[in-house]
């Protein structure tokens, strides 16, 4: 069943190496707004925001199916296919689903794990649920 | 007596906005009520009131076509 | 549907090439190609033509496309079914993006087989994206082939092949699904196919449609969705074209290469969040589409029921949106175009036929809209969801219009409840209220251009003239409860008691559709525009504004099916002035240019004004011509009358100042008639100000002028009528 970043926000320290991991390795920029995983820090709370793979609105709403569920149970979007409406950034009940303006496509967390290794605290993990 | 969009409507006491609509068979989704001019928001039409010889104005947008 | 059953290779093999034309492709800038597609059937012609500054600038694209080809090339003379007529298709700057909902139309025009005047017809599917991205921002097809042809526009290789199919099917739900299989080089590619095509009802009718195709990747069938007014498949047919094709496989946010991508989006996410926030709440278009009226109108005595004489039934429930909502297939992304959240376009997969040649099938039926549910359901005394599904997909698969399917099937049987109309005359069909099996069978006779089918086939306007010429039927009677203006057969809802919609019906110019206005509940519910000149504004703004729709490409519904939660406290609610402004924003995301809400009625103006000179070429557009038939205005008959009569009766005291007691039922009708019509004429004088237009219906030289549309050949027709 889903293949799905975990994240830990007692252990979040908000430092960010998440995101400029995320934004690094698929935009070859550090740019917090082009990072799937997100986190905001409000006044004591520390919000973390990553897809979790598992309602799948997007995968419904795709006119073009271009979003399928990969056989680990993780949300691919195939970008040959997608034709840049943003029906599933709108559909996405915890704004997991990134558009950046200008972009041509929508982006989201396939739970490749990249920010997890750079996670200094272990508050991000990888976790396969059965 | 109340007015409802220009017509005389009976009124009774405790009258609500969801009442009207349902003595008036406003079935329609769309609607833009007003008392006495002051809008009443969808979520109150339960709750809301209407006072004897008030002006209510149920407008109704368009849909369809 | 697959493509199992067709033998691709073995149509393919019996095509003869006509003619082929090769152009450059080119990207399109800022939603325009500034270049339009000419195609003659008859003589093999192909060639592209430049757009000038000034049509640009003038006619902005889309309908205003449509119709300077179409003026360019027909003479005051031409009918319907001369060659020179053509059925030109275009999108405009802002249609075919992907992001804002209800982007992707097509606007369609032609003579019409049955008004004589322009028609146009506003229609979903992926054919005037594709068509634009191709390279074209508009189809102009001419001409008259001698045998059946095939028109292929390849986007992605930048041909255009016109070919003899002597193969292929006529009716559409086989050819399209024979265009995909025949033009697609695999299952993923199927998407990127779009056809235009009729049907064998269109050969054989007046009130032919075209259906324009969009594959649904789910279904894994080409759906279809109509041009469905004023007999435009029948001109399709009559030239000889089976179907026109489009392939263009790399739709992405780059394809109409707007301004402001940026802007476009946001936009555009801004009005995805708020349908998938609101519509459940508010007209639930996500789970049945437009039938979710059917209710509603039910429910303001405004659904036609037999033929119009009423505006409800007890029996409505039976057809109403619960009704089909039992039968339509949920939770899939029914957009007609990409992008569309407000997917409205609802469909009933593994539908089995009970009738006709596709008896026993199963079928993906299209629908059924509102407009289908009450033409072909209530408004015949058909109650029954099956039926009407049924009727709505041979309707469409044989290219028949719904509307005026129902509306002429209304008008035969109140002939055969007034003893016009017999099963002799019929060929032996009773065609009673209600009796589903036998609208059916008359459908069919229809589609096979069989007996009685030839007449009802003829629409209401020339079914008048048939049953009095031989049936003896009182011409009086027939012109009072026939419902058509100008030629065409009235859409679905009663206007007895909203005075702005009879003139919104009737001083429509391409005939009854409510497309330019539907003002029935601001008049008649809210009391809101209670003066003739609060009409006459009315009646200004909304067919301006919903003029430019058809300009740009875009769908009406997202205007204002879905309002923003705080739409309530705004200025003018019925507007939705957050969603025009929505528009302003996204034209200037598209082409670059500013746009204010002035700028927008004047585009349409230019548009509109130069549509209604081009009716009076055609010999309407005059005042005489915006007259309604009686049954759209008041009660016709003492039936109709007394079903109402404490409301009538109430009218003639306080509104006419008559005391009906002691009034006989013919009396007291005569007696609101008089004052009806008087007050129609009214309006009409009201309307006509207000538009910049004679008494008589006819744009002034200074309406021309302020609008910049003075060009000599418009001014020759209305100068000699000042």
């Amino acid at each position: 069943m889903p293949k799905r970043l975990s994240c830990d926000n007692s252990k979040c320290i908000a430092c960010g190496a998440c995101m400029t991991a995320c934004s690094t390795l698929f935009f070859k920029v550090d740019d917090p707004k082009r990072s799937c995983i997100r986190i905001e820090q409000n006044g004591p709370e520390i919000d973390m925001s990553v897809c979790n793979q598992t309602c799948r609105l997007c995968v419904a709403e795709c006119p073009v199916k271009a979003l399928t569920v990969s056989p680990q149970g993780v949300v691919m979007l195939d970008r040959k296919l997608c034709v840049g409406c943003l029906a599933c950034v709108a559909v996405c009940p915890t704004g997991a689903m990134r558009h950046y303006p200008g972009l041509a496509n929508p982006f989201k967390c396939i739970a490749c794990g990249a920010c997890a290794r750079k996670c200094p605290t272990g508050a991000i993990g990888i976790v396969v649920e059965e | 007596m109340i007015t409802v969009n220009g017509s005389p409507h009976p009124w009774h006491d405790g009258m609500t906005v969801r009442k009207i609509l349902e003595e008036k068979r406003y079935t329609f989704p769309l609607l833009v009520v007003r008392i006495d001019g002051r809008l009443v928001p969808r979520s109150d039409y339960g709750e809301t009131t209407v006072p004897d010889g008030a002006d209510v104005d149920v407008m109704h947008l368009m849909s369809g076509g | 549907m697959t493509d199992t059953g067709f033998d691709v290779a073995g149509l393919k093999a019996s095509h003869r090439p006509v003619s082929e034309f090769r152009y450059e492709k080119r990207p399109v800038v800022a939603g325009y190609n500034d270049r339009t597609l000419y195609v003659n059937v008859g003589d093999g012609r192909i060639a592209e033509k430049p757009v000038s500054a000034d049509t640009r600038a003038k006619f902005t694209g889309g309908k205003g496309y449509g119709l300077k080809l179409l003026w360019d090339a027909v003479t005051p003379a031409t009918k319907w079914n001369d060659p020179e007529n053509e059925v030109n298709i275009a999108t405009g700057p802002v249609g075919g993006n992907t992001n804002y909902p209800g982007s992707g139309k097509s606007i369609v025009v032609s003579i019409s087989p049955t008004t004589g005047i322009p028609i146009d017809c506003n229609v979903g599917g992926y054919f005037g994206p594709f068509l634009k991205f191709s390279g074209f921002d508009a189809l102009e097809l001419q001409g008259r082939a001698e045998r059946d042809v095939i028109v292929y526009i390849d986007g992605d290789e930048g041909v255009v092949k016109i070919f003899e199919a002597p193969g292929e099917a006529v009716d559409s739900h086989v050819l399209a699904e024979q265009m995909v299989a025949m033009f697609a080089r695999d299952e993923n590619d199927r998407q990127h196919i779009s056809s235009v095509s009729a049907g064998s009802g269109a050969e054989n009718s007046l009130i032919g449609c075209l259906n324009f195709s969009f594959y649904d990747k789910r279904r894994k069938v080409a759906r279809l969705k109509q041009a469905g007014r004023g007999g435009i498949g029948t001109v399709f047919r009559d030239k000889k074209i089976k179907a026109v094709v489009v392939k263009y496989s790399s739709l992405d946010v780059t394809s109409n290469n707007p301004a402001d991508l940026a802007k476009l989006q946001e936009t555009g996410l801004k009005l995805h969040r708020e349908i998938i926030e609101l519509d459940d709440q508010q007209c639930r278009m996500r789970e049945i589409g437009t039938a979710h009226l059917t209710e509603i109108m039910n429910e303001y005595d405004l659904l036609p029921t037999c033929n119009y004489k009423f505006g409800s039934s007890p029996d409505a429930e039976g057809i109403n949106s619960h009704a089909f909502s039992a039968i339509v297939t949920h939770g899939l992304p029914d957009g007609c175009w990409y992008g569309c959240t407000m997917a409205c376009a609802k469909a009933a997969d593994g539908f089995e036929l009970a009738t006709g040649p596709y008896k026993g099938h199963k079928v993906t039926v299209d629908g059924p809209e509102y407009e289908t549910v009450a033409g072909c359901g209530a408004n015949i005394g058909v109650f029954d969801p099956r039926v009407v599904l049924e009727l709505n997909f041979y309707c469409d698969t044989y290219g028949i219009d719904t509307i005026s399917f129902g509306t002429s099937t209304a008008f035969i049987m109140e002939c055969w409840e007034n003893g016009i109309l017999d099963s002799d005359r019929t060929g032996g069909l009773e065609i009673t209220w209600g009796n589903g099996p036998a609208a059916l069978e008359l459908l069919h006779r229809i589609g096979r251009g069989e007996g009685f089918g030839l007449v009802a086939g003829l629409g209401v306007r020339r079914m008048k003239a048939y049953f009095a010429e031989h049936y003896g039927a009182d011409p009086k009677f027939l012109q009072d409860i026939g419902c058509e203006c100008k030629g065409l057969e009235y859409s679905q809802y009663v206007s007895k008691e909203s005075l702005a919609q009879q003139g919104g019906y009737s001083m429509a110019l391409k005939g009854p559709q409510h497309d330019e206005a539907w003002l029935i509940f601001m008049d008649m519910v809210n009391n809101r525009i209670p003066t003739f000149e609060d009409k006459a504004e009315a009646l200004y703004y909304f067919p301006m504004f919903r003029t430019w729709f058809g300009l740009q490409g875009l769908c009406k519904l997202p205007w204002n099916d879905i309002e923003p939660a705080d739409n309530a406290s705004t200025d003018e609610p019925a507007k939705v002035p957050e969603h025009v402004d929505n528009y302003l924003a996204i034209y200037k995301a598209v082409t670059g240019n500013d746009l204010d809400r002035e700028g927008l009625i004047r585009q349409s103006a230019r548009v509109y004004n130069f549509q209604k000179v081009f009716c009076i070429r055609m010999g309407k557009g005059r005042r005489i011509d915006d007259l309604p038939p009686y049954r759209m205005v008041g009660p016709v008959t003492v039936e109709e009358y007394e079903s109402r009569a404490d409301r009538y009766d109430k009218q003639l005291r306080e509104q006419v100042g008559v005391d009906p007691s002691g009034m006989d039922t013919p009396a007291k009708i005569a007696a609101l008639r008089a004052y009806r019509e008087d007050r129609y004429e009214k309006l009409q004088d009201a309307v006509y100000k207000r538009k910049g237009w004679t008494r008589e219906g006819i744009p002034t030289i200074e309406t021309l002028q302020d609008l910049g549309i003075d060009y000599p050949e418009v001014v020759e027709v209305v100068k000699p009528l000042l």
